[in-house]
């Protein structure tokens, strides 16, 4: 059984598209479009790392970082998905917990790279 | 009825007469175009609604497809390969519908916006391999321009390189949108693009259309620029702006001339670009058309064109820049121009606004020593004469007069910053003739002509006392002080004079003259250490003129006294010199004098009795007669007039902060009497109010502590008046006991200090 992703993102086409690729690369994955989904599922399940877009409807990435550092005391691997030139974004996941950032466009391949290497970790 | 006569009635105004069939069917047709509205509305956003729901439903089936697509690798299973042919039949079925191809068109442009690396490329490819980029083409042959710009921002995005032909017609079009895509299309597309763009459009190129350019050019990957040079000779303004951007921007240093020229192009921003471009690649050719253009340039052209003068000019541009400073009246122009000077040759403008003059700092000074040293020159004049006449040395010995001389124009050698600065030529002092015209020196060169004036005559006044008359000497002396300052010219070196300031540095001409701040305060120092040696008033000439021996004793020891105490201004008439024996005998006296008192009497006697050296005998004898004079007499000790009389408490009160005097109050409030009323006095009188609260308090205190002593003194008196006898023989023995010390020599500072402190303890501890 492969380890558990989350995949927060609400571009649906971008987010299908991860999708295929971490199923295709032997993860579990649970997509959510919006930070509410997200909230929620946290508060049931544990999953193995988080992959998140930072712009999101309700709950943004740098809140669900918090939510998940501070709230609910996790230390499970975040991977941030940021609009390059984002910096200011980006910094501010790192200094709230985050694992690891990769920008938009986003090469599929790469980001199966960083969800393995965080997981080896 | 009646009515009033001439009266006027008027008929009242009548409501126009409104059809109410009409009026109901109107209101009918406007309900109905409410209607109509709403329902339009209401039809046209389902239908939206829908359409989006059904695209979105679409994308959501076409994104499995197209990740299988993106991700299909030949090392799939077979079934996975099986599954891809069948997605592949299904997507080829989809596209067939007008719809479904645009939806996924959709997809594809939304995914190569959102993807990179190798599913980047796979999907271009696949975009061409379901033939989505001969839609793209049709797109190109419609009539409207929104549908032909989608067309060319398709084939663009999916680098659809066979589009270009298609694509260049549209550089020239009249419709901006289309133009400006087109102008993107061809040159993201091909490499030579970017050429057949300058080549052929005809349109202006916006600002941010050439950020666009030049930012797609940027990421082009294997691009070679072509020479861009080739297009500053085009007849569009906007390419040849560009070109020279691009010739910036890819470094082309190979077009100088044309840079050059463009100079002298009619539009401003041509202009720029090209001074921009000359200060890129330090085209130093460039100067001289620079300077020609400037004059007629516009404030933007001119400060650009000063900039770069700044940047790769060099001092031969100075005469050029120092026109302009001169003549030009646009205060950025001007300072602009100022800092190009000073750009190429540092500081050479200094800052002049909101400086205050040299005179400002150095006014006090001259006020100080100036009128000093005028008044001191006129009495020493005054006090010569009048010496000369009293003891009538006209026939004063030649070689005196010469020591004299000498004396002076030592002087004046040893004051070089009197001299009138244009006095100083640089050929015999290698000066910068530049420095010397500097304002800022002239208010000290005031102070030193007046010097050299006198000085002057000081100098010339023996040699006229050796010929005439001594009753015209006050005359001359008179005559000469209207004289105008005349150099002292030195033909030989002379040889090593006495040194008046023996031991003062000679001050350094060409480093004061290179610093004029420096200059000045090295002035100032000398004026202040002239105005010392001008100060003859200690200076016994009769004493110095005469014999030693002859004279009384008293005026050789001011003689020796003279010696010690302006040893810095020593003035040695004659060889005299003591062995190290006596000589260091002669420093301890000279030491007891300063500081020694009464108790250095067995010393000195000692000092008497072993030395032969007349010179030692006489200042021993000096110093024993002097300090028995001087050793204290019981009754003078505790005199009002002498220090032992005030309060213990005064000296400490006066070197202490505000907090420690109201201790040092507190104190006297305990233990003080009517010493301390002096002190107390004086503090009530004082500045300071709390103090003055506090001192009236503790006098008051005092004052009654006194009278109470006083009166119990009085009632002991009474009650023990059998008993005084003894006590006060006690006291009487005690007192003259301690007078008989004093007689005996035991009164010394010391004692007196110990007395004090004795004193103040006894007070303290009652």
């Amino acid at each position: 059984m492969g380890k558990h992703v989350l995949l927060a993102d609400d571009d649906q086409l971008l987010a299908s598209l991860l999708n295929f690729r971490l199923k295709k690369g032997g993860y579990e994955v649970h997509h959510s479009s919006n930070g509410r989904e997200v909230k929620e599922y946290l508060t049931k399940q544990r999953p193995d790392i988080i992959v998140s877009d930072i712009m999101m409807p309700y709950f943004s990435g740098i809140e669900l970082i918090d939510f998940v550092r501070n709230d609910l005391k996790l230390s499970t691997p975040i991977i941030i998905i940021s609009s390059a030139g984002n910096e200011q974004n980006v910094l501010s996941a790192f200094e709230l917990g985050a694992n690891d950032f990769i920008t938009k466009p986003v090469s599929p391949t790469e980001l199966l790279v960083r969800v393995a290497r965080e997981l080896n970790k | 009825m009646l009515t009033p006569p001439k009266q006027i009635i008027y008929p009242l105004i009548k409501a126009p007469e409104f059809n109410a069939e009409f009026l109901g069917w109107l209101t009918v047709v406007f309900l109905v175009l409410a209607v109509m509205y709403f329902l339009g509305t209401f039809l046209i956003r389902n239908k939206l609604g829908s359409q989006g729901a059904l695209t979105k439903d679409k994308k959501m089936e076409f994104s499995p497809m197209i990740s299988e697509f993106l991700f299909y690798e030949d090392s799939n299973t077979k079934e996975e390969k099986k599954t891809y042919l069948n997605l592949k039949v299904q997507i080829r079925e989809s596209i067939k519908n007008n719809f479904d191809r645009n939806v996924l068109t959709e997809v594809l442009l939304d995914l190569r916006k959102d993807l990179s690396g190798q599913s980047q490329d796979v999907l271009m490819a696949l975009y061409k391999d379901l033939g989505l980029h001969i839609t793209a083409y049709d797109k190109l042959s419609s009539r409207r321009w929104q549908i032909i710009s989608s067309g060319i921002l398709e084939l663009t995005a999916m680098e659809v390189h066979e589009g270009y032909t298609l694509i260049i017609k549209f550089i020239n079009h009249r419709q901006s949108t289309i133009r400006k895509q087109a102008e993107r299309a061809v040159v993201s597309l091909k490499e030579e693009g970017i050429c057949y763009f300058l080549d052929n459009t005809k349109y202006r190129i916006s600002e941010w259309q050439q950020l666009k350019l030049l930012d797609i050019l940027r990421h082009k990957s294997d691009f070679v620029p072509p020479q861009f040079s080739l297009w500053l000779t085009s007849t569009n303004v906007d390419v040849v702006l560009f070109s020279l951007r691009l010739i910036k921007y890819f470094k082309q240093n190979n077009a100088e001339k044309s840079i050059i020229t463009l100079l002298k192009h009619k539009k401003k921003v041509i202009q720029l670009e090209a001074i921009d471009c000359i200060k890129e690649f330090y085209f130093i050719n460039a100067i001289p058309t620079l300077k020609l253009v400037y004059p007629k340039a516009g404030n933007d052209v001119k400060i650009a064109i000063l900039d770069a003068i700044g940047e790769i000019g060099t001092k031969n541009e100075l005469p050029f820049l120092q026109h302009w400073h001169s003549k030009e009246r646009n205060f950025n122009i001007k300072s602009k121009v100022i800092g190009t000077i000073n750009k190429i040759d540092p500081e050479s403008i200094l800052p002049t606004s909101n400086i205050k003059k040299t005179t400002f700092f150095t006014s006090d000074i001259e006020e100080d020593i100036e009128p000093t040293i005028i008044v001191q020159q006129e009495e020493e004049i005054e006090q010569l004469a009048t010496q000369l006449d009293e003891t009538e040395q006209v026939n004063k010995p030649v070689e005196l007069i010469s020591e004299e001389k000498e004396f002076f124009e030592h002087e004046e050698l040893t004051i070089p910053e009197v001299k009138d600065v244009e006095e100083i030529t640089p050929e015999t002092h290698d000066m910068d003739e530049e420095i010397l015209v500097l304002d800022d020196l002239m208010p000290m060169e005031t102070v030193g002509n007046e010097l050299t004036e006198m000085d002057n005559q000081l100098i010339d006044l023996p040699q006229e006392n050796t010929e005439e008359p001594i009753e015209d000497l006050k005359e001359n002396i008179e005559t000469e002080l209207v004289l105008d300052f005349l150099p002292l010219v030195i033909d030989e070196p002379q040889e090593e004079p006495v040194l008046l300031n023996e031991g003062i540095d000679e001050p350094d001409f060409d480093f004061a003259l290179e610093d004029s701040p420096l200059q000045q305060e090295e002035l100032t120092v000398q004026q202040v250490m002239n105005k010392s040696l001008l100060d003859f008033k200690e200076i016994d000439w009769v004493a110095l003129t005469e014999d030693v021996s002859e004279l009384p004793m008293q005026e050789t020891t001011d003689a020796i006294v003279f010696n010690n105490t302006s040893r810095a201004n020593v003035l040695s008439l004659s060889a005299d010199f003591l062995d190290d024996e006596e000589l260091e005998t002669m420093v301890l006296l000279e030491n007891i004098a300063d500081m020694g008192d009464n108790r250095e009497l067995p010393v000195l006697q000692n000092i008497l009795n072993n030395s032969a050296s007349t010179i030692i005998v006489d200042r021993a004898n000096e110093l024993i007669q002097k300090f028995s004079y001087e050793m204290p007499r019981p009754a003078e000790l505790f005199a009002p007039d002498n220090a032992l009389s005030e309060s213990v408490f005064a000296e400490i009160f006066h070197l202490s902060d505000i907090e420690t005097q109201f201790i040092l109050l507190d104190e006297i409030k305990k233990i003080g009497d009517e010493k301390e009323m002096a002190l107390l006095q004086s503090l009530i009188n004082g500045n300071n109010e709390a103090l003055a609260k506090k001192a009236k308090e503790v006098l008051q205190v005092v004052t009654d502590n006194l009278a109470k002593t006083e009166k119990r003194g009085d009632d002991e008196m009474e009650n023990n008046l059998f008993q005084l006898d003894f006590e006060l023989e006690l006291e009487s023995a005690t007192k003259s006991n301690s007078a008989n010390s004093l007689k005996e020599g035991g009164s010394t500072l010391f004692d007196h200090l110990c007395a004090m402190s004795s004193s103040f303890y006894t007070k303290k501890n009652g």
